[in-house]
């Protein structure tokens, strides 16, 4: 598996602010990677420091073999940066051909591709328009355009969903699934649902400390808890799922959400506790195999 | 990010012209500048024979440009470009304080410069957007220097050979004389946090600057050699074209290339 990105022991300080406290992570090739964290943990130093925007106060960090900044990663990686805005003056489609004449293209393909990009986020209709016509969230789906100009290895999104309708927040996760073949992303977003569906991996900041977690894959895991959400509150609900053979431990992670300890066994748990559920009259809205990416990051730590 | 691709380097230079002559709000710049310079033509370039040239007003500039060192400028048969050159002179280093004001702040306030670094270096775009003033300049300077060449031709046409000679040394001459105000306002936008306050600091840089060395020269004379920090210390001498080549160019040329290298070790190291 083929290291993109290498960070070793990385600090940022912002006068006596520690940002970020000895981080060290790698990021492969391969499935989106997702940046969680609460506000002030450190996602947009670590974001701007992969980006180039500011220097480290400490550690190394290497992006395809080359430090952040350098040319030697220009249409490689690309990004889109937290309030980031085009400029209001010129029309979209020449900004984005210039940025793509930038990388290299010549003036016929760079234009093609400003029309590519722009339809890959449904604005073709506004590529004549300048930025100061659109509204937030076209305009927010424009810079994540710009981030896939001439086909970057590594593209990172940060905060790409926030200010979007469902519909258009929907369309830029499926256009992030369907480019994760060419492209590793790196997500940055406060709705862990979204990032559950996308990535594997999850690099959580907190107070500028790094945890990593591995969201889907993990066998251990997936073996040994379910989350399931009801779609009402019931009674005597702990109670009753520790009656189950192999059920070890039942807590509520949330609101009518419980998380299912078992055994590892022949059984099969889920279609066990399934039955349960319909033989109690409990109406069920979802079943996680594992926990809640949201339930990994935040109950597990207060436990 | 101290690269330096003169292919990128160039374009961004280009975009800069765009910037200019295609926006909005650099056409309405332009407008401006032509309604200026309309009424510079029709006046004082229009006029300006008929002032050099009268027998009353002809003793009387004899001794004004004569105490201010311009008598040189008397003996040009190309009166209009005596005049440009004075105008041009003094008014494109002012103007350009203003038209150079926002060469990377405004990008960086808005956060357009981190789409471009991620295409760019960083000295690749500061030099690119200094070169791209400097065409803007010159392309300015072409344009004005163009419309006296008219003025003049229009008054005696046999004068416009040696005007164009005359008026190719001009042009070489007040591209050399801006470069370190723009190259000023370069390295200022490396730090200011507005276009505005970019203009402001130029203007206390000057005025508080000079005051500042003259207080300490006249502590000690040897201060005066602070002088040479101040981009324009040499027009005075340069308009009656009684100074050096160093003075004339030297001076100008290796004030942008200190002002620009100090521009170019902040923006290297500022972060976005």
């Amino acid at each position: 598996m083929s290291t993109l990105i290498h960070a070793q022991s990385i600090t940022k300080r912002y006068g006596n602010k520690l940002a970020l406290d000895d981080v060290s992570f790698e990021i492969h090739k391969g499935a989106p990677v997702a940046l969680v964290g609460p506000n002030g943990a450190g996602k947009t130093t670590l974001f701007s420091l992969l980006c180039g925007y500011i220097l480290p106060s400490q550690g190394q960090l290497s992006i395809l073999g080359s430090q952040p900044g350098s040319s030697a990663l220009f249409g490689k990686l690309s990004a889109l940066p937290q309030d980031a805005q085009l400029d209001p003056r010129f029309s979209i489609v020449h900004q984005l051909s210039f940025y793509g004449q930038l990388q290299g293209l010549s003036a016929a393909e760079s234009k093609s591709e400003a029309l590519r990009v722009l339809d890959l986020v449904g604005l073709s209709e506004v590529a004549h328009q300048r930025s100061d016509d659109l509204s937030h969230g076209m305009r927010k789906r424009v810079t994540i355009g710009q981030s896939l100009i001439g086909k970057p290895q590594i593209v990172m999104l940060d905060e790409a969903t926030a200010g979007l309708d469902p519909i258009h927040a929907r369309e830029v996760r499926e256009l992030v699934a369907n480019l994760s073949d060419e492209a590793t992303f790196i997500l940055s977003s406060h709705d862990l649902t979204e990032l559950e569906r996308l990535c594997n991996h999850v690099l959580h900041l907190d107070k500028g400390k790094l945890t990593e977690h591995q969201a889907k894959s993990s066998e251990q895991q997936t073996q040994r808890f379910m989350t399931i959400l009801f779609t009402d509150n019931y009674e005597d609900i702990e109670q009753s799922l520790l009656s189950l053979s192999g059920v070890t431990r039942v807590y509520m992670s949330q609101a009518k959400e419980y998380v299912v300890e078992y055994q590892k066994s022949d059984k099969q748990i889920d279609i066990e506790l399934l039955n349960f559920c319909y033989q109690q009259g409990w109406r069920y809205r979802q079943l996680v195999n594992g926990h809640t990416l949201e339930n990994q990051i935040f109950t597990q730590e207060k436990a | 990010m101290t690269q330096l691709h003169p292919q990128r380097l160039m374009k961004i230079a280009q975009f800069e012209l765009v910037r200019l002559f295609l926006t909005k709000r650099g056409l309405l710049a332009v407008a401006a500048f032509t309604i200026c310079w309309l009424l510079v033509l029709r006046y004082p370039i229009g006029q300006a024979v008929s002032i050099v040239s009268s027998p009353e007003m002809a003793e009387l500039a004899k001794q004004v440009f004569g105490a201010i060192g311009l008598s040189k400028l008397l003996q040009w048969p190309e009166a209009e470009l005596a005049m440009y050159w004075l105008i041009a002179l003094y008014s494109f280093p002012v103007f350009c304080l203003f038209l150079c004001s926002d060469q990377v702040v405004g990008d960086k306030h808005r956060g357009t410069l981190r789409f471009l670094t991620l295409r760019a270096t960083r000295t690749e775009i500061l030099f690119g957007r200094f070169f791209g003033q400097m065409l803007i300049l010159a392309a300015l300077l072409v344009v004005t220097l163009f419309a006296t060449l008219a003025v003049m031709a229009f008054r005696d046409v046999t004068l416009l050979s040696a005007g164009i000679n005359r008026g190719a040394i001009i042009l070489f001459y007040l591209l050399i004389t801006v470069m370190p105000f723009v190259a000023l306002m370069t390295l200022i936008n490396t730090f200011a946090s507005s276009a505005r306050l970019a203009i402001v600091l130029a203007v206390l840089f000057f005025a508080v600057g000079n005051i500042i060395v003259s207080v300490l020269v006249w502590q000690l004379p040897v201060f005066s050699l602070l002088d040479y920090m101040f981009p324009g210390v040499q027009i005075s001498e340069v308009a009656g074209q009684n100074s050096s080549v160093f003075n004339s160019v030297g001076i100008p040329v290796i004030q942008s290339a200190v002002l620009l290298f100090i521009a170019q070790r902040i923006f290297v190291r500022s972060s976005l």
